[in-house]
């Protein structure tokens, strides 16, 4: 079930199935049928006119630079328009994605890892499509890939290449990647993070706080399988951990008693957490349409964006 | 059912594997890849309760393949027919078996060697019959079996420990072979009654040095059953060097003794030392008589030295070795030998530079078969003017012509008593006494002309009678029985006397003429005896003087059968017989005094003084007559170096190795028999072919049962 801070169900209506979803082997692709179903959804839904940050217009007046001119828009209307705020108002966003091994575990078909790559993607696309720019961060026990946020079809792809690289992290540090782009972003811009949070939590809160405190815009993605909510495993085996490789003798029946209240602590954890900082906390799970996300993802932002939009712009066209 | 390895069945404990797997409920080959341990704590090993054993089939076939396989390995068999148990609570058999050679003197060997009788004999349960021999030269029983029977048990070590006690080493050597042949035999004589498992056991207690006598165990057929252990003891020193005296051959040219006397010094292969001294000494005294010879002998060799008398000392008798360890052997005795002198007596009434006559031929013999330490005083008589105080000391009595009368009787009562008379009639009529001297009645004698010399005037006759018919066995002409020298046709004879055998009872041709007549006769008197040779050695009657690979030898003989060339041992060994004859006659008897006892008497008639127990000089009397003998240690027994162990094995002695333990033995026969049967039953065969049966029977249900369980997880759905 996701947890859904807005409260939303957006379960309900014609969303790609995650199965029939992740049988589409191009990450690109995925990316793109997800979007387009959402936008279509998105006709569909009473929710019309909003957008990450619309790009902004001004009439030409005599002495603006002409390369700055929307010829396109002039094609249509037949009016002189320059692009002239366009890159103050663009959104700048960093997708820091976990792809420790643990994210490699999925007790079906789909494992976290893919799920998380494809929800990155996804976002990148849909910003990208929206003409924000877009950034990655892979991480692990530390940080392994670092793409700056940039709006540039190639930029896209190489992100893409990235989440394509298969996760290989022994360990996960939550909060390393959090310390690292403080010091590498200084521009306000948006940070979704996506992870597992199967990993000690007890500096998250402060890494957490120095993005928040930067102004930067936040949310957290905690992606699960479902069978690490539930431990819904059969006989009584060797566990073996897929970071560490250590191995526990494991009767689920037994063990399942003594893990559902610990999980869930540490998932409360997380997103209390989340929520004393202000930060949006979403959690999935793989068997969840993504398109979910991206929906709860716009409204979340068209709720911030009017506001930003009210306090900032009060002329926007 | 019985088990040839029945330790296997031990691994039948095994069976405990198969059940402790079954009562775990602990699949552990299962592994489930999980993204996180952090919230898991390990579930401990959940053990079934007995009544939830799982999956009791396989468990049965399990236990069941574990089970087979022990009995497989246990080699088990059918006894079908009664196989001989091990014989327990026997009685034991022991002879103890203790050297006493001189060896044995040696620093700490003896002490060693009691007391490791004495530990045998404590080690003997009171059932046990145990006996306790020692031995040098020959082997004596110090406790026989039957004083140990008559002995309370409590008192048997203490009769061991004094009769040890009251014995030590002596002075012969190591008759080994002979010791444990008498102990061998001991056992058998004392065991022939006993069941044949009986354990007999012969314990050697011994230095086992080199110089010990085994070469007669070589054809000794050790009684069945026997078993030699031996206890080897080591000296405290293995520095030895033995001394041992040389004589000179009796026919040696000069009579060295009297300015040097040779000696040997053998020096043992492990010893540690190699420059010694040898010297003359006295009795009592270690100090050397004028200067000792310095010598170097490198360990297991022997060196040769000459030890000068000193001037003026010409009575020493002894000489001493120094610079070993061991002294024991390191002294010998030398007695300068005396000349002895034999009577001969001739009764002959030739003239003795008459070249052609028999006695002219017979005193060069004589003076030629003189040596060193023998001469002959030969005494000739014509046949009138002999008289018994002229043949009555003689050792033997040549005689051409026979005296007559009361001499002729003389004679015959010393032929009685043991002497020779070599008769050679020179005519028949020299025969005149015959008769009386063989107490016949008459001896009739033809003389027989055949030929005459070659050079000389034939008077009658033209040729030559020869030597034919020689009994080669007879001790006369036993030397020339090898064809090579049994040719006697050289000698031609031209003159000889007949006679007639039969005139004289008891009488033996011991050679003929060709003719067929005697030509040899021996006729026996009393002890003694008449040898009656039918021709002479005169050129007139024959060759034989100048044939003198025939004549010397002859006489030589006939001079020994009549014992008249005494034996010319100039030393003796310890335990040696000393021959009475050296200074008596067979009839007297004479008085030894041995180096450290008291003078003992020989009794007449015996003609040997055979206790000769330690070395040194003895001296030999009789009436006037004396003679000192050297008696010296067997020079075997300086040779102290340990034998090599396998040696008396490869004699045939049944060695550690063959010990023949009579309860081991039988366990080894049942072992056998079990062994014989399990081989032809072959039983294992099936109890491993059935234990493969069983594993395929249970892999077959084992994997069934494990498909069957993968399908129930894959369509229970437990898997999200």
């Amino acid at each position: 079930m996701i947890t859904d801070p807005q409260g939303i169900n957006p379960v309900a209506g014609g969303f790609v199935d995650p199965r029939a979803l992740m049988s589409i082997r191009h990450l690109e692709m995925r990316a793109k049928v997800v979007v387009e179903g959402f936008w279509n959804g998105l006709h569909r839904s009473p929710y019309h006119g909003f957008s990450v940050e619309f790009t902004e217009y001004r009439q030409y007046t005599p002495g603006d630079d002409p390369r700055y001119l929307d010829w396109g828009l002039y094609g249509r209307s037949d009016r002189y328009y320059i692009r002239k705020f366009e890159d103050e108002t663009n959104l700048r966003c960093q997708l820091v994605v976990d792809r420790s091994k643990s994210m490699t575990f999925g007790s079906g078909s789909i494992t976290k890892d893919r799920y998380a790559s494809t929800l990155a993607a996804t976002l990148a696309y849909f910003l990208h499509s929206q003409g924000d720019a877009v950034g990655l961060l892979t991480f692990d026990e530390r940080v392994r890939e670092y793409l700056p946020p940039r709006h540039k079809l190639s930029h896209l792809r190489q992100l893409m290449l990235a989440l394509e690289k298969p996760a290989e992290g022994k360990a996960t540090s939550l909060t390393d990647p959090l310390d690292h782009l403080v010091e590498l972003v200084n521009r306000r811009g948006m940070f979704v993070y996506i992870s597992d949070f199967l990993a000690p939590i007890e500096r998250l809160e402060a890494s957490l706080l120095a993005l928040t405190a930067g102004r930067h815009e936040v949310a957290v993605v905690q992606i699960l399988d479902p069978s690490e909510l539930s431990l819904n495993f059969g006989a009584a085996s060797l566990f073996e951990d897929i970071e560490s490789g250590k191995t526990l003798y494991i009767e689920p029946a037994a063990a399942r008693k003594a893990y559902l209240p610990k999980i869930a602590a540490h998932n409360t954890a997380v997103r209390r957490t989340c929520e004393k900082l202000g930060v949006g906390y979403v959690q999935l799970t793989t068997d969840q349409p993504l398109e979910n996300v991206l929906f709860n993802f716009v409204k979340q932002r068209q709720r911030r964006g009017r506001a930003n939009t009210v306090s900032r712009n009060p002329g926007r066209a | 059912m019985s088990f040839l390895t029945p330790f296997f069945l031990f691994g039948a404990l095994a069976i405990a594997a198969p059940l402790i797997y079954h009562l775990i409920k602990r699949t552990t080959r299962d592994r489930t890849i999980f993204s996180s341990l952090m919230f898991l704590l390990p579930s401990p090993p959940r053990l079934s309760r007995k009544n939830k054993l799982e999956d009791l089939l396989l468990l049965l076939l399990r236990c069941l393949a574990v089970g087979l396989l022990a009995f497989g390995f246990g080699r088990p068999f059918f006894r079908n027919t009664a196989v001989v148990e091990p014989t327990t609570g026997q009685t034991k058999r022991i002879v103890v078996l203790v050297d006493r050679s001189a060896s044995m003197r040696r620093a700490g060997v003896w002490t060693e060697a009691t007391n490791r009788a004495l530990a045998q004999v404590r080690a003997a349960s009171p059932a046990d019959q145990v006996a306790v021999y020692g031995f040098s030269n020959q082997a004596a029983a110090l406790v026989s079996f039957e004083e140990w029977r008559n002995t309370p048990a409590s008192g048997r070590t203490d009769k061991v420990a004094a009769a040890l006690g009251g014995t030590g080493p002596d002075w012969g050597n190591t008759r080994l072979g002979t010791a444990l042949i008498t102990a061998a035999e001991a056992l058998a004589d004392a065991t022939k009654d006993e069941p044949a498992a009986a354990i007999r056991q012969i314990v050697l207690i011994s230095d086992l040095q080199s110089g010990a006598e085994i070469s007669n165990l070589q054809s000794f057929d050790w009684p069945k059953g026997v078993q030699l252990k031996i206890e080897s003891i080591k000296a405290r020193n293995v520095t030895n060097a033995g001394l041992q005296l040389l004589v000179e051959a009796p026919d040696a040219a000069a009579n060295s003794a009297t300015a040097a006397v040779r000696v040997r010094i053998t020096n043992a292969a492990d010893s540690g030392k190699d420059n010694f001294q040898v010297g003359w000494t006295r009795p009592g005294s270690e100090a050397f008589v004028g200067k000792p010879v310095d010598q170097y002998v490198p360990a297991g060799q022997a060196r040769v030295v000459t030890v000068p008398v000193p001037e003026g000392q010409a009575d020493l008798q002894q000489i001493t070795l120094k610079g070993d360890d061991e002294p024991f052997d390191n002294t010998v005795y030398a007695v300068p030998p005396e000349k002895q002198r034999v009577k001969v007596a001739y009764v002959g009434s030739e003239l003795p530079n008459a070249t052609t006559q028999p006695l002219y031929f017979f005193q060069n013999f004589l003076k030629g078969s003189e040596t060193p330490r023998l001469a002959f005083d030969l005494t000739v008589r014509a046949p009138g003017a002999v008289a018994a105080e002229d043949v009555q000391p003689a050792k033997v009595v040549f005689a051409t012509e026979l005296p007559a009368g009361a001499v002729a009787s003389e004679l015959r009562s010393e032929m009685q008593a043991g002497k020779t008379v070599v008769f050679a009639p020179r005519s028949a009529a020299a025969a005149a006494g015959l008769a009386t001297l063989l107490g016949v009645a008459s001896v009739p004698l033809t003389d027989v002309n055949v030929g005459v010399p070659a050079g000389t005037r034939a008077t009658a006759g033209s040729g030559y009678a020869m030597f034919g018919d020689i009994d080669f066995r007879h001790p006369l002409f036993v030397e020339f029985a090898d064809p090579l020298y049994s040719d006697f046709t050289k000698i031609t004879v031209f003159k000889y006397r007949r006679l007639n055998l039969d005139s004289i009872p008891g009488a033996r041709a011991v050679a003929r003429f060709d003719q067929g007549d005697p030509a040899l006769v021996e006729v026996p008197v009393g002890s003694g005896r008449l040898l009656l040779l039918l021709t002479t050695w005169s050129r007139e009657d024959s060759n034989l003087a100048v044939i003198t690979s025939k004549f010397l030898p002859l006489l030589s003989n006939m001079l020994d059968l009549a014992g008249a060339i005494p034996d010319q041992i100039m030393q003796y060994t310890v335990n040696d017989p000393i021959p009475a004859a050296l200074v008596a006659a067979p009839t007297e008897a004479v008085t030894v005094t041995p180096p450290d006892g008291p003078a003992e008497t020989v009794a007449a008639g015996t003609t040997s003084f055979t206790r000769t127990r330690q070395p040194g000089i003895y001296k030999l009397a009789a009436g006037a007559r004396t003679a000192r003998v050297s008696v010296n240690l067997d020079v075997a027994e300086t040779r102290t170096s340990p034998m090599p162990m396998d040696l008396l094995e490869r004699y045939g002695a049944p060695g550690e190795a063959k010990q023949v333990d009579a309860g081991r033995e039988a366990r080894r026969e049942a072992l056998l028999q079990s062994n014989e049967a399990e081989g032809r039953q072959k039983l294992w065969r099936w109890f491993i072919g059935a234990t493969l049966v069983v594993l395929l029977v249970e892999t077959a249900i084992a994997g069934w049962t494990a498909r069957r369980n993968a399908a129930t997880v894959s369509t229970g759905g437990t898997t999200p």
